[in-house]
C-alpha cells in the first residue's frame, strides 16, 4: 500500500518535472526578447546570452517610436482588428442564431455550404478577391484587409453549436411576451451567449493581429502598414545592427493580444468548452 | 368560462402559426450578411478563380482566353512538383506533431491534480499561439543563426558543433517543425484539453474499479471518446498546414534554394510578384482540389474510427 503511494507520488513528480521543463523552454524565447530589448545596441548579440535583463537601456523602446512610425503601425493594427472583430461578431452571431434557432427551408444545405467554406484555402480566393478590391479602388486601403475577414465559417460554427444548447423555453417566454425574432436575438440569445462570443472575438482579434498575407498583398505605404509587415520593415532597416530596437518592437506587438487574452481567459475557456465539438 | 378557455388557447396557437410562416423569411434575413460576405469573399472568388484559370491576365491588360494553356503549363512546370513535394513534406512532419504531441500534452496536463498548476501549464502552452507570428518568427531567425544564434551557442557549450539551422535544406525542416511546435501546439492542445474535460468522470471511475492502468484507460476510454475531437483537429490541421505560408516566407524565405518553397509561396510569387494572375489561379484551384479530396477522404474514413454517440 505504502509502496504504491510512493510510486504514485513519483509519477506525479515526473509529470510535474516534465511539464515545468517544457513550460520554461516555451517561455525562454520571450525572456530572451524582453531582456535583449533592454540591452545596449553593442550588446545585442552578447554571448553567452542572458535570459534575464542585465541592463536597463529603455532607450530602445523610445527609439522604436521616434525612429519609425511604430505608433502608426500599432494604431493601424488596432483599427483593423477592432473593426474586423466588431463586424465579424455581428455577422457570425446573426448567422449562428439563424442556424441554431430558426427552422427554415434549405437550412441544412446552407449550413453545409458554410461548412464547405472552411475547406476553401485563402490562396484559392485571394487572387479574385484582389481583383475585386482593385476594381473597388481599395488596394492600399485598410478596408482591403478588413472586409474579407468579416466572414469566418469557423466562428459561425462555434456560435451555432453554443446557441443550440440554450433551452428553447427562454425564447418561448420572450415570444409570448410579444418579442420578435430580432428582439429575442438581441435581448435573450446574445446575452446568454457571452462566453462563445468573447471566445470568437478573441480568436478573430488574434487572427487579424497576425494577418501577414493581407498587408503583404494590399499595403505598400508606411502610413497604412500594420504591425506584422511593419516589423519586417523594421528588421530590414536595422539589419544586424541593433536588434535591441527590433526586439523592443516585437515585445510591444505581443503586449496587446496578451492583455486581451488574460482579460478574456475565463470566457474563452467557457466558450470553448460549451461550444464543444460534438454533433 | 368556455369561451375564455378557447380564447386563451387560440392566442398562442395563432402566434405560433404566424411564427412558423415568418420563419423562412427570418431565417434568411438573419443569414443575409453572412451570405453576402460568403459570396463576395469565399464562394464567388472560388468559382472566379476556376474561371480565370482559362485566361491570361495580369491585372492591367484585358482578359485573354487561352483555354487549357495554363493547365498544360501546370502539368509541365517543374516548380509545381517541387512546391507540392515541399508542402507534402510539411504535411507529413507537422500534422503528426500537432495531432499526436498535442494530444499527449493535453492528456499529461489533464492528469495534473492541482487545479492551479493545471491552469498555469495550460496558459503557458497556449500562450505562444496568441502572439504575432511574424514578430516571433523574426526572433526565431536570430536565435537560430548559425554563428551568432543563442541555440548554437548552447550546443557548442555542450560540446556539439554549429548546426546549420537555416542554411541546410534538410535541417531547415527541423527548424520550422520546432517553430511550429512552439508557436501552434497550443491550438491542438486546447481542443484536446477541452475534449478531455468533456468526458464524464464516471467512465474513468468505472475503468479504475475494473483495474485498468493509465495506458489502458488512455487507449480504451480516452481515445475512442475523444475521437470526434481528434477528427476535428486532424482535418483542420491538414487544411491549415497545406496552406503554410508565414513560416517559410518569414523564417526561410522558401530557401535555402527551393528547399522550403511551398505551394502558397509559389502562388504568391506567380500571382503577385510575376503578375501572372491566370496561372496563379490555376495553382490556387489545384490547392483547393487537393484539400477537398483530402477532406472528403477523411470524412469517408471517419465512420471507421470516430464515435459520436456515447451518452
Amino acid at each position: 500500500m505504502r509502496q504504491k503511494k510512493f510510486e504514485k507520488m513519483g509519477k506525479g513528480f515526473i509529470l510535474h518535472l516534465f511539464l515545468v521543463m517544457l513550460c520554461v523552454l516555451m517561455m525562454l524565447p520571450f525572456c530572451w526578447v524582453f531582456s535583449t530589448s533592454l540591452r545596449l545596441p553593442g550588446e545585442s548579440f552578447r554571448l553567452p546570452p542572458s535570459f534575464f535583463p542585465t541592463d536597463f537601456y529603455y532607450q530602445n523602446y523610445l527609439d522604436v517610436f521616434s525612429k519609425f512610425p511604430f505608433a502608426r503601425f500599432m494604431l493601424n493594427s488596432i483599427l483593423v482588428a477592432v473593426t474586423v472583430v466588431a463586424l465579424n461578431a455581428l455577422v457570425s452571431t446573426m448567422a449562428g442564431y439563424s442556424f441554431a434557432r430558426i427552422p427554415f427551408k434549405g437550412k441544412s444545405a446552407m449550413f453545409m455550404l458554410f461548412l464547405a467554406g472552411m475547406m476553401i484555402p485563402s490562396q484559392a480566393t485571394m487572387i479574385p478577391v484582389y481583383i475585386v478590391m482593385s476594381r473597388l479602388k481599395l488596394v492600399g486601403s485598410l478596408w482591403a484587409i478588413i472586409l474579407p475577414a468579416i466572414i469566418n465559417p469557423l466562428s459561425i460554427f462555434f456560435i451555432r453549436q453554443f446557441m443550440m444548447t440554450i433551452p428553447g423555453s427562454y425564447e418561448d417566454a420572450a415570444y409570448i411576451d410579444g418579442a420578435g425574432r430580432w428582439q429575442i436575438y438581441l435581448r435573450v440569445i446574445l446575452p446568454m451567449s457571452k462566453s462563445v462570443i468573447v471566445m470568437t472575438m478573441l480568436l478573430n482579434f488574434i487572427a487579424s493581429w497576425n494577418n501577414f498575407m493581407g498587408p503583404l498583398i494590399y499595403l505598400s505605404d508606411w502610413n497604412q502598414m500594420t504591425l506584422p509587415i511593419g516589423l519586417r520593415m523594421l528588421q530590414g532597416y536595422m539589419g544586424t545592427g541593433s536588434i535591441g530596437i527590433i526586439l523592443a518592437g516585437v515585445a510591444l506587438s505581443i503586449l496587446i493580444p496578451t492583455g486581451l487574452y488574460l482579460a478574456g481567459q475565463k470566457y474563452f475557456l467557457q466558450g470553448m468548452t460549451l461550444s464543444g465539438l460534438k454533433s | 368560462m368556455k369561451t375564455m378557455s378557447v380564447k386563451t388557447n387560440k392566442k398562442p396557437l395563432s402566434a405560433f402559426q404566424k411564427r412558423k410562416k415568418a420563419d423562412n423569411l427570418a431565417g434568411y434575413l438573419f443569414l443575409l450578411p453572412a451570405l453576402i460576405a460568403f459570396v463576395l469573399f469565399i464562394g464567388g472568388p472560388m468559382l472566379l478563380s476556376l474561371a480565370l484559370s482559362f485566361f491570361d491576365y495580369n491585372l492591367i491588360q484585358p482578359l485573354e482566353f487561352v483555354g487549357l494553356k495554363n493547365l498544360k503549363r501546370f502539368i509541365a512546370d517543374p516548380q509545381v512538383r517541387i512546391a507540392f513535394l515541399n508542402t507534402l513534406k510539411f504535411l507529413v512532419i507537422l500534422v503528426p506533431i500537432h495531432c499526436i504531441l498535442g494530444l499527449l500534452l493535453a492528456f499529461a496536463v489533464s492528469r495534473v491534480r492541482s487545479g492551479r498548476m493545471r491552469s498555469v501549464y495550460r496558459g503557458v502552452i497556449y500562450f505562444p499561439t496568441i502572439v504575432t507570428t511574424s514578430s516571433v518568427a523574426i526572433v526565431w531567425v536570430y536565435m537560430f543563426g548559425t554563428d551568432t544564434g543563442v541555440i548554437n551557442y548552447f550546443l557548442r557549450q555542450l560540446g556539439g558543433s554549429n548546426v546549420p539551422w537555416l542554411t541546410d535544406k534538410n535541417v531547415v525542416y527541423l527548424t520550422v517543425a520546432l517553430f511550429s511546435f512552439w508557436k501552434f501546439i497550443g491550438t491542438a492542445f486546447l481542443y484536446y484539453f477541452i475534449g478531455l474535460q468533456n468526458i464524464p468522470d464516471v467512465y474513468y471511475e468505472a475503468a479504475r474499479i475494473d483495474g485498468a492502468g493509465t495506458r489502458q484507460i488512455f487507449l480504451r476510454i480516452t481515445l475512442p471518446l475523444l475521437s470526434p475531437t481528434i477528427f476535428f483537429v486532424v482535418v483542420t490541421n491538414m487544411i491549415g498546414v497545406f496552406q503554410i505560408f508565414d513560416e517559410p516566407f518569414i523564417i526561410t524565405g522558401g530557401g535555402p534554394g527551393t528547399a522550403t518553397k511551398t505551394m502558397s509561396l509559389y502562388i504568391y510569387q506567380i500571382a503577385f510578384q510575376q503578375m501572372k494572375t491566370g496561372y496563379g489561379c490555376t495553382l490556387a484551384f489545384s490547392i483547393f482540389l487537393v484539400i477537398l479530396m483530402m477532406t472528403l477522404l477523411q470524412f469517408g474514413g471517419q465512420k471507421k474510427w470516430v464515435t459520436y454517440d456515447y451518452e
